[in-house]
Parts: structure tokens; C-alpha cells; sequence
């Protein structure tokens, strides 16, 4: 009986190790009540959040490699020139609640996405020419989805389309994903359990996920997160404003990283709109490309990279992030600061100094107002910063901090302002995720939106490529026709790009097999994977 | 008692001289960005330190004081008069009058005026400067913050038009605004004059949150109101005490005012008093 | 009875609409943060925007509400897309408790202080006593509750201690008025005790402005009670507000109106009562 006894012992505590290694309930925070668990429909950070965790997609971008790996498709093909593609599945899937999972899904979410009442962004992706969307069921396991025209970067569009269920009563919230939906308290907290009939396994065969539970606490204030971090009440912060990086950091260096640039960029655009009720002579300064490039050459990106991002931050190049490895035009480099190349060009414009004050041809002093979103700390001390930078070559600058709505109504419909500053996030790495920001004719063309023919013979040129580039299958000579718009960017300046941020999170040390990538989401994107230490369960 | 009140005279004096004299005073400039030393300790060459764009604290702190320990004020008695007014007049002439004036008295309490500034900051010019900003904004604050006092004065005259004083007053010929103005409220000096103490430091601290519609200073004008906002990452963040000095000189002006306007409440009831004793007297 | 509910339903009508109006001419009424989604197509931008522009016409909107509310349904708000009924009904509760704790706090500590301070004849006590509500009143709302939070103390507690210094202002000073008056001053110089003086004679006197401040009260508490809500993550109607007016949620900010709009003139009418009754008492 001894005998045995040392070896049951030895097995038990094996057993309880391996036990306590898998589970616990990884705790962090989203800014807001989510507005829908629909997929489908627009998102913003939390609703995103919950639908990354709990949704299943066909195929997913690693991000880190930026790669797509297969998820519920096992296989894919894009086929006729990117216009179909065919999916082979994953055998024996089912949902949350047992519901098993079939080309017949796919057909269904098709059908749900591309619906022209829905107006889903994701399903917008997709519409690349007129007619409909249709989905062959080969079988069970084999489906082909084909499009009326080429659809660019096809297969990586499948990452943001988690599945839809077309028997299960839970509808929408039947989730194929690591998580599901487990308890929503209003204001407070939503629950995510781990989904019982999670596909994935580890290499040795366990069942994913290790978490038992996520627990999204919301949480408006970025310092109260902060507290709750320290204080251990949560585990993970993403998209860390730099002061808050630094204090955590001096508390301990292992509970932050910072994980390289991401694709957030802050920029500044004049309003170049004909029909905005600013001043025509101002409209003269902002048209020209000489003017917007003497702004951009005065402004320190340095040093704002320096002060008001702790150094959390680098000097923009242009319209794409070095985050994004493939389409990045690594030619380019950030525009220097220069303030007498600027003071040069303004000449040649016509302006001079006059007692410190800039003035043009006609006399008036060059005086502008620059609109941010109010209550964005770090975008109002860049606005305080490009104040004083311009003050040195005599352009006096107004900040003007508005609302957001007020803000959004007036770059989208009333246009009037004269200068905006805004930062975006860009999650998707294709360019043709950007067309409508490029293509003239799109109400996302900040400077001048909606163009029943383009103003200029660059923005001409930026049509041209980029309508190439969304009609061609071959990613090289995509390539080609991105780096060129970037190019003709970086010359013309339509936006004077400042900054772009580095991804900054916060990972307590008992959270194992965490690798924070620049990429949205930072700290969670392989969920699946995460653990903690048995002392957090 | 007697040295308090010159203790605190001599510190609004000093104050105020500060504040209107900063631009001899600062060693700086309140915008110029001292970029080479962001986030200062203080030292000989800043006294405050400097902020996180490098800026001087002492110099932001004179200049901001200036803006808003003159502004404030007089916000303060412009929301003071209107209380007076409408709850003077809504308690002397009661009936349908009184329930009316307390009827919009309920719903300038109720309305969310948020909507109000937004669009007030929209009809003005985008090149305003941040000076006639920060008037506009101390303007809306004295229109917008009378209602509250207004009850409490209006039923204090209700109260005070069955005194014998006022029916002696009536008595000798005084009626309508006159009664009010010379009998009435001069009697509602404690709650008038708590309605102007309260609103200053209201005001000044509203100023600054209103900056998350566009009202208030726009950069770089400092007021003491948006040095205030920056103790809100010093709980969490950087428990700096030199960072509180703002805190404290609002603390301290607003204290001196309170013995000063406490004395001055003193003074003319103990003048009044001597009035009543001898009927008839101009009060 | 009948024209005092008549009054409060007018009220909250009004306010509401006015409200309402307030939100539907501030800029930015028919914008959406997906504008800036440059995966959207112009057709779903368009489609964005015709669904925020089903309310644009407010005369609609409002009496298809008041339809709505005829019949128990509050609507549907549009950031959240769940019915307003069920966020009031999961939301109020918190706020109504945060709400009473804060008024109590504030009134003993405001009341008691400044009975104490008048009692005791001390200035020093006096003047800490303002020192006190100078520092209080000083204090940004959203620093004080991030100490809360810092040290885990209830959020109601904040709310109290910044609503106190109003309270304790107006108090102290009404109880300086009143001690001043010649009926008072003869009570005192016949030799009548401290505490008879106050019970008696002063209370009585300052009672109806003191009842017109229990009900303007509670709207100064609602304004002080809903920022530190929204940074105290406290799941009350503070949180709605907010997400309202960031959204411009139109059937959500209406409904909110009218809770607070509700509460306000139910307390200040309450108040209004309970000073005709004592007026009457006392006659």
C-alpha cells in the first residue's frame, strides 16, 4: 500500500499542476456600454471587442505575420481573377449551444451581409460592382461564394466576417468563436464564457481556450483603468495613453510594452472644398501645394513625437504606417523639419515677414484655426505645439476644441473650417480599405469630398491608381500603383501626416502566452492562447 | 478679528496685483514651450516647474489667474442681480406672478443647457480669440446660473412682505421696486451675497469643463479652471505638490472673499439696525 | 392637488421639448462617428444618415412620443439600441440612492456646521469652518472623485462634500440674517438661552427660505451627482446622460429630461408646501 502511495501522490499533483495551468477569468476593460452583438453592423471599440472574441471567422490575420491562417475553413482558393472564392471547412464545428455548423451557415451570413438594407461596412467591403453576391453550397463541408466583379484582397476581407447560424435559436448570439456571451450587467460588466465547442486544440491536443471566462469591465476613465491595473482588479490594458505607459513602467518595466508603431496616425488637413464658406483668400493658401508643404516642413514632428508621446512615437511618413510590413512604401522618409526651406517656399509663393507677422501677396496676415476633437489631451497639445511652431515663421494658428459630432458635421457636410487634426486607426492593411478615402469622387476625401471630377491632375493620377490597383489580382503590381499613391501623397501633401503612435499596452506578468502585436486588438488577439497563473484563478 | 480681515484684504491685493501685473511679473511668456525640459521640478529659473509642453507654471498660474479671478466675479454678480431681480420681483408680487416666475425658475433648473453652449459656440466666429472666448463663456455662466438662488430669494421675500417693516415701509410710501430695492432685498443680503460667493468658484471650475465644448480658453491662454484639470491625472499619475498651487490659490482668494463679504454682511446689517431704530431715516 | 400635478406635467412637457430642441439645432445632430468608416459606401453613409434624420423633425418626434408614453413606451435609444424604459428601470435605482446619501450627508454636515459655527461665537471655528467649505467648493468634482476612487470610498460621499459648501453657505448666512433681526435681538437680550434662540426664534424665522433651499437642493445635487457618476462608473442615469449627449440619443436624452425635470419640481413643490404650512402654522 506504501508503494503506491508516492506514485498516486506524484500523479494527483501532476493532475492538480495541469489543472491549475488552464482556467481563471482574464479580466480587462472596454470605454462604453456595446451598441450591438450584432456582426454585421457597424462597431465601435466594445461592441468590436466582444465580436472579436466571441465570433468565428473562416480564416484569420495572424497579427503578427500578418499572414491569414485558417480558422473554420481548412482551405481556401481565390479563383476567376478574384472574383470566387472556395472554401473548404472544418469538420464536426458547432456553435456555442451545440448547434452544428455547415456550408449552409455560410450561404446564410452571404445572404445577411450583402442584404443592401443592413449597410454593413464589412458587406461595403465586398460590393465591388453591381449585381449580387451569390453562394454555391458544393456541400456540406464546400462552399464557393462568387462575386459580380473582382474583389481585392478577398480572402483576408473573410477576417471580419464572423459566421452567422441559420438554425440556432440563440440567433446572433450562438457564437463560434473562443467565448460566448455569457451575462451582460448594464453599466457594469459583460461576461464571456468559454464556448464548450471551441474548435481549436493546442499541439498536444487540449481543448482551447484556457481561460474559463473574459470579464470586459466598462470603464470610461483611462485613469481609473490605470488604478484598477495596479490594484491587480484587471489584467491587460490596450491602447495606453504614454503618461499612464511611463507611470505603469516605473511601478514595474514587466507589465508594460511598448509593441512598435502601429497604424495610428494622427495628420492635419486644410480645407480645400470650393464650396466651404471659409475666406477665398485663405482657400488660395490652402490650395497650394507650396503653402501646405512650408506648414508641414515648420511643424517639429520630433518633438512631438518627443513631448507630448514620451517618445512612444515616430515621425509619419505618409498615408500608410511601417506597421504594415507589404504595403508600406519604404522609399519614403518623414519630412524634415525645416523652418527656413519653409520660410523659401512661402516666398516663392508670395508671402513675406513682416514684423514677425506672415502676410500674402494681398497684405492679409496669414492667420488660420485649427479644429480638433476637445477632450483628446494628446491632440491638444499637438495643436498647442504646431501654434507655436508656425508662430516661428510668422503664421499666426487658432486651435479651435469642438465636440466630436460638431466636429464630424462640420469636416462631412457644412465645411466649415478651415483646418483640421485628427488621428485614425487603420485596421485594414489593403489599400482598397482606403479607397474611399483617395478616390475623389468619395465622401471620405477629407480635403474635398464628393467631386463630380477631380480638382487637381495629382488627385486625377490618384484616381487612376487606385481604381488600378482595386482591378488587379496581381499583388506586385498592386503594389506598384500603392506605392506611387503614396508617393504622389507624400509630394502634394493633401494631408500633412505628424505622427505615428506606437501600440502601447499594459499585460500583468501572470497572463502567459500574451505577445502584444501593433495591430489592433493588441493584447488580445490570440485569446485562445492566453493563460494565467494559477494564483489568479 | 480685525487682523484676519487685513490678512485677507492684503492677500487679495496681492492676488489681484499678481494676476493683473503678470506680464511684468512672469519670468515667461505663458505660451512660450521650453521644450528641452518638459515636466520640471521647480528650480531657480521656474518657480512651479513647468508643464508637460514645457511651459512655465508660475507664468501660466499669474496669467491664468487673471483671466479668471476677474471674469468669475463678475459672472458671479451678473447671475446675482438676476436671481435678485426675478426673485425679488416673483416674491413682492406673489399670485399668478410668483407661479410663473417659478415655473421658468424649474425649468432653468431642469433643461440640459449643454445643447445651448454647443450651439453657441457654433454661431461664433472659428478665429475668435481665446480672450472674447473665455468673456463669452463667463457671460453664458452668469445668464445661465441664477435660477437656484432665485427661489430661495423669492420666498424670503414672500416671507419678508408680511414683516412690520415692509408694512412700515408701505406705510411711508415706498412701493414696487423701490420696496423691494431699499427694504427687501438689502434684508436678503446673506442669501445674495452667498449666491456671489458660491458662483465664483463654480464658475471658474465650470469654465474649464465647459473647454470640452469649445467654450472657455483655447490654447495657449491658461485660466485657473484649466490648471485645475490638470490635477486630474495627478491622483492617478503624479502626486507632484507643486501641481496643487492652483488649488490652493482658489482656495485661499475664495476664502478671503468669504471673510471679507461675511464683514461687509456684518457691517451694513449693524448700519441698518441703528436706520430702523430711528423711523423715518433713509436707510 | 389636481393643478400641482397639472404644473409638474406641464413642466416636464415643456422641458422636454425644450430640451429636445436645444439637441436637435446644436451641430452635429445628424452626424455618426461611422462617417469617418472609410469601409462604408456613400449609399450606407446616405442610409446613416436618413435614419438620424427620422427625427430630425421634432414636432413628429415629440407627439409620436407622447403617444408613446401614453402607453408605457419610452422608446428606443438609438446609441444603445435597447428601450429606454428598461436602461431607466436598470439605472435609476443607483442614481435615487447616490442621490439621498449625498443630500443627507451634505445637509448635516452644511446644517450642523453652520449652526455650529453661529452657536459657538468662535472665529476660529468659524473661520476653519469656512476654510472647509472654501475647500471643497474649490475642488474640481472630477478630482475629488478620483480620490474616491483611489482610496474605495462610496462615490455618494463625494457628492455629499462638494454639495455641502452650498449648503452650509446659504445656511450660515440666513442664520446670520436672522440673528440680526430686532425680534431676535430682544429674545437675546431678555436672556433667552443659545439653543431656545435657535429653536424658537431664529429656525422660525429663516425656516421658509431654509425649505426653499431643501428643494432647489436636490437639482444642485443631480448637477453635482451625474459627472462623478460617469467617472465613478457608477451604473446610474449619470452614465445615460453622458452617452446621450456624446451620441445626441434623442429619445434617451427626452426621457432623461423628464426624470429630471420630475424630480426637480417634485422637490422644489414639496418645499413650496411645506413652507405655505409652516407659514400657516406660524400665523
Amino acid at each position: 500500500m506504501r508503494r503506491l502511495l508516492f506514485p498516486c501522490m506524484a500523479v494527483l499533483l501532476l493532475c492538480s499542476a495541469i489543472a491549475a495551468q488552464m482556467g481563471g477569468e482574464l479580466r480587462f476593460c472596454i470605454p462604453s456600454e456595446p451598441n450591438t452583438f450584432n456582426p454585421l453592423l457597424p462597431q465601435e471599440v466594445s461592441s468590436g471587442t466582444i465580436i472579436y472574441l466571441t465570433g468565428g471567422v473562416l480564416l484569420r490575420v495572424n497579427r503578427i505575420t500578418q499572414m491569414a491562417e485558417p480558422e473554420l475553413a481548412t482551405s481556401w482558393q481565390v479563383l476567376d481573377g478574384g472574383k470566387r472564392i472556395h472554401f473548404q471547412l472544418r469538420e464536426g464545428l458547432k456553435f456555442s449551444d451545440g448547434t452544428p455548423f455547415s456550408a449552409e451557415d455560410v450561404a446564410y451570413t452571404m445572404q445577411k451581409l450583402m442584404d443592401p438594407e443592413l449597410h454593413s461596412p464589412t458587406g461595403d467591403a465586398f460590393r465591388s460592382g453591381e449585381g449580387k453576391v451569390t453562394t454555391r453550397i458544393l456541400s456540406p463541408l464546400a462552399v464557393d461564394i462568387v462575386f459580380p466583379a473582382m474583389v481585392a484582397n478577398l480572402a483576408k476581407l473573410f477576417d471580419t466576417v464572423p459566421m452567422l447560424s441559420s438554425r440556432s435559436p440563440q440567433k446572433d448570439m450562438a457564437a463560434l468563436g473562443p467565448f460566448y456571451v455569457a451575462e451582460h450587467k448594464a453599466g457594469l460588466y459583460i461576461l464571456l464564457k468559454r464556448n464548450p465547442y471551441y474548435w481549436k486544440k493546442d499541439s498536444s491536443g487540449k481543448q482551447l481556450p484556457y481561460l474559463d471566462a473574459v470579464r470586459l469591465e466598462i470603464e470610461l476613465n483611462k485613469e481609473i483603468e490605470a488604478l484598477r491595473f495596479s490594484r491587480g482588479e484587471v489584467q491587460m490594458i490596450t491602447s495606453l495613453q504614454p503618461d499612464i505607459f511611463e507611470k505603469l513602467a516605473s511601478q514595474n518595466a514587466a507589465q508594460v510594452q511598448d509593441a512598435g508603431v502601429s497604424s495610428y496616425t494622427e495628420f492635419l488637413w486644410f480645407n480645400l472644398a470650393p464650396t466651404s464658406p471659409i475666406a477665398a483668400y485663405k482657400r488660395v493658401w490652402f490650395t497650394s501645394t507650396g503653402f501646405r508643404r512650408a506648414v508641414s516642413e515648420a511643424i517639429n514632428r520630433a518633438d512631438m513625437a518627443r513631448i507630448v508621446f514620451h517618445g512612444h512615437a515616430q515621425p509619419a511618413v505618409g498615408a500608410v504606417s511601417p506597421a504594415n510590413k507589404f504595403w508600406f512604401n519604404a522609399k519614403l522618409k518623414p519630412h524634415p523639419y525645416d523652418p527656413d526651406s519653409a520660410l523659401r517656399r512661402l516666398r516663392q509663393d508670395g508671402f513675406r515677414l513682416e514684423n514677425g507677422a506672415l502676410r500674402d501677396q494681398s497684405g492679409n496676415e496669414v492667420e488660420f484655426s485649427i479644429m480638433t476633437v476637445a477632450n483628446n489631451h494628446a491632440r491638444e497639445s499637438m495643436a498647442a505645439m504646431i501654434q507655436q511652431d508656425l508662430k516661428k515663421i510668422g503664421i499666426k494658428v487658432n486651435v479651435v476644441s469642438l465636440d466630436f459630432h460638431a466636429v464630424i458635421e462640420r469636416i462631412g457636410e457644412t465645411f466649415n473650417y478651415e483646418a483640421c487634426l485628427l488621428g485614425l486607426l487603420y485596421s485594414d492593411l489593403d489599400p482598397n480599405g482606403v479607397m474611399n478615402v483617395w478616390l475623389s469622387s468619395e465622401s471620405d476625401h477629407q480635403w474635398n469630398p464628393r467631386q463630380k471630377s477631380p480638382a487637381t491632375g495629382w488627385e486625377t493620377e490618384i484616381d487612376r491608381l487606385m481604381r488600378a490597383q482595386a482591378s488587379s489580382g496581381d499583388e506586385r503590381l498592386r503594389k506598384q500603383y500603392w506605392d506611387r499613391v503614396q508617393e504622389i501623397a507624400w509630394e502634394q501633401e493633401p494631408f500633412i501626416y505628424l505622427v505615428d503612435k506606437n501600440a502601447l499596452v499594459a499585460i500583468s506578468p501572470k497572463v502567459k502566452n500574451a505577445h502584444p502585436s501593433a495591430l489592433h486588438p493588441q493584447t488580445f488577439w490570440n485569446a485562445e492562447h492566453l493563460k494565467l497563473e494559477p494564483s489568479d484563478h | 478679528m480685525k487682523n484676519v480681515r487685513i490678512a485677507a484684504i492684503a492677500v487679495l491685493v496681492v492676488a489681484m496685483g499678481a494676476a493683473l501685473g503678470a506680464n511684468y511679473i512672469a519670468p515667461a511668456s505663458y505660451e512660450q514651450q521650453f521644450r528641452e525640459s518638459p515636466s520640471a521640478s521647480p528650480s531657480a529659473q521656474h518657480l512651479l516647474g513647468t508643464d508637460d509642453l514645457g511651459r512655465d507654471r508660475f507664468a501660466r498660474l499669474l496669467h491664468g489667474a487673471r483671466v479668471s479671478l476677474v471674469l468669475a466675479p463678475l459672472a458671479a454678480a451678473i447671475s446675482t442681480v438676476l436671481a435678485a431681480f426675478f426673485g425679488g420681483m416673483a416674491g413682492y408680487f406673489g399670485g399668478w406672478m410668483e407661479r410663473w416666475a417659478l415655473t421658468v425658475v424649474d425649468l432653468f433648473l431642469s433643461i440640459p443647457w449643454l445643447f445651448l453652449l454647443i450651439s453657441v459656440r457654433a454661431v461664433l466666429p472659428l478665429n475668435i480669440s481665446p480672450q472674447a472666448s473665455v468673456v463669452v463663456t463667463f457671460l453664458l455662466l452668469g445668464f445661465l446660473g441664477w435660477a437656484a438662488s432665485a427661489r430661495i430669494i423669492c420666498a424670503g421675500t414672500r416671507d419678508m412682505m408680511k414683516s412690520e417693516f415692509v408694512a412700515l415701509a408701505r406705510a411711508t410710501g415706498f412701493s414696487g421696486v423701490k420696496l423691494v430695492r431699499l427694504h427687501v432685498l438689502p434684508n436678503l443680503r446673506g442669501t445674495l451675497l452667498a449666491q456671489f460667493w458660491i458662483s465664483v468658484p463654480v464658475f471658474i471650475i465650470t469654465e474649464a469643463n465647459l473647454s470640452a465644448l469649445g467654450l472657455g480658453v483655447s490654447e495657449p491662454l491658461p485660466s485657473l479652471g484649466s490648471l485645475l484639470r490638470e490635477l486630474q491625472n495627478v491622483v492617478t499619475l503624479r502626486p507632484e505638490p507643486w501641481i496643487f498651487v492652483p488649488l490652493a490659490v482658489l482656495i485661499v482668494v475664495v476664502s478671503c472673499f468669504q471673510i471679507l463679504l461675511n464683514r461687509l454682511s456684518m457691517e451694513r446689517s449693524s448700519s441698518e439696525r441703528t436706520s430702523i431704530e430711528r423711523p423715518g431715516a433713509p436707510a | 392637488m389636481a393643478l400641482k400635478l397639472l404644473r409638474l406635467s406641464a413642466i416636464m412637457l415643456m422641458a422636454g421639448l425644450i430640451g429636445a430642441t436645444l439637441m436637435r439645432i446644436a451641430p452635429g445632430f445628424t452626424a455618426d462617428e461611422q462617417q469617418l468608416n472609410s469601409s462604408l459606401s456613400a449609399q450606407s453613409l446616405q442610409a446613416l444618415r436618413q435614419a438620424r434624420l427620422a427625427n430630425a423633425d421634432l414636432a413628429r418626434f415629440y407627439l409620436h412620443y407622447l403617444g408613446g408614453l401614453a402607453h408605457g413606451d419610452l422608446g428606443i435609444s438609438q446609441s444603445l439600441n435597447q428601450p429606454v424604459r428598461q436602461l431607466l428601470r436598470e439605472r435609476l435605482p443607483a442614481t435615487l440612492r447616490s442621490l439621498a446619501i449625498a443630500l443627507i450627508l451634505a445637509w448635516i454636515l452644511g446644517l450642523a456646521l453652520a449652526a455650529a459655527a453661529r452657536l459657538s461665537g468662535s472665529r476660529a471655528f468659524t473661520l476653519t469652518a469656512d476654510g472647509v467649505s472654501g475647500l471643497f467648493i474649490s475642488t474640481p468634482a472630477a478630482v475629488l472623485a478620483l480620490v474616491f476612487v483611489v482610496l474605495r470610498w462610496p462615490p455618494a460621499l463625494a457628492a455629499g462634500l462638494l454639495i455641502f459648501p452650498k449648503i452650509y453657505r446659504y445656511c450660515y448666512n440666513l442664520l446670520q440674517q436672522s440673528y440680526e433681526l430686532p425680534h431676535i435681538l430682544t429674545a437675546r437680550a431678555k436672556g433667552a438661552g443659545q439653543w431656545r434662540v435657535l429653536a424658537w426664534h431664529v429656525a422660525p424665522t429663516a425656516m421658509p427660505q431654509l425649505l426653499a433651499l431643501v428643494g432647489v437642493s436636490i437639482s444642485i445635487a443631480i448637477g453635482v451627482l451625474l459627472p462623478i457618476e460617469v467617472i465613478c462608473d457608477v451604473p446610474g442615469i449619470g452614465q445615460l446622460a453622458w452617452q446621450a449627449a456624446e451620441a445626441r440619443d434623442l429619445p434617451l436624452l427626452v426621457n432623461l429630461t423628464l426624470t429630471v425635470t420630475f424630480l426637480t419640481v417634485c422637490a422644489t413643490t414639496l418645499s413650496d408646501v411645506a413652507r405655505q404650512g409652516f407659514i400657516r402654522e406660524a400665523a
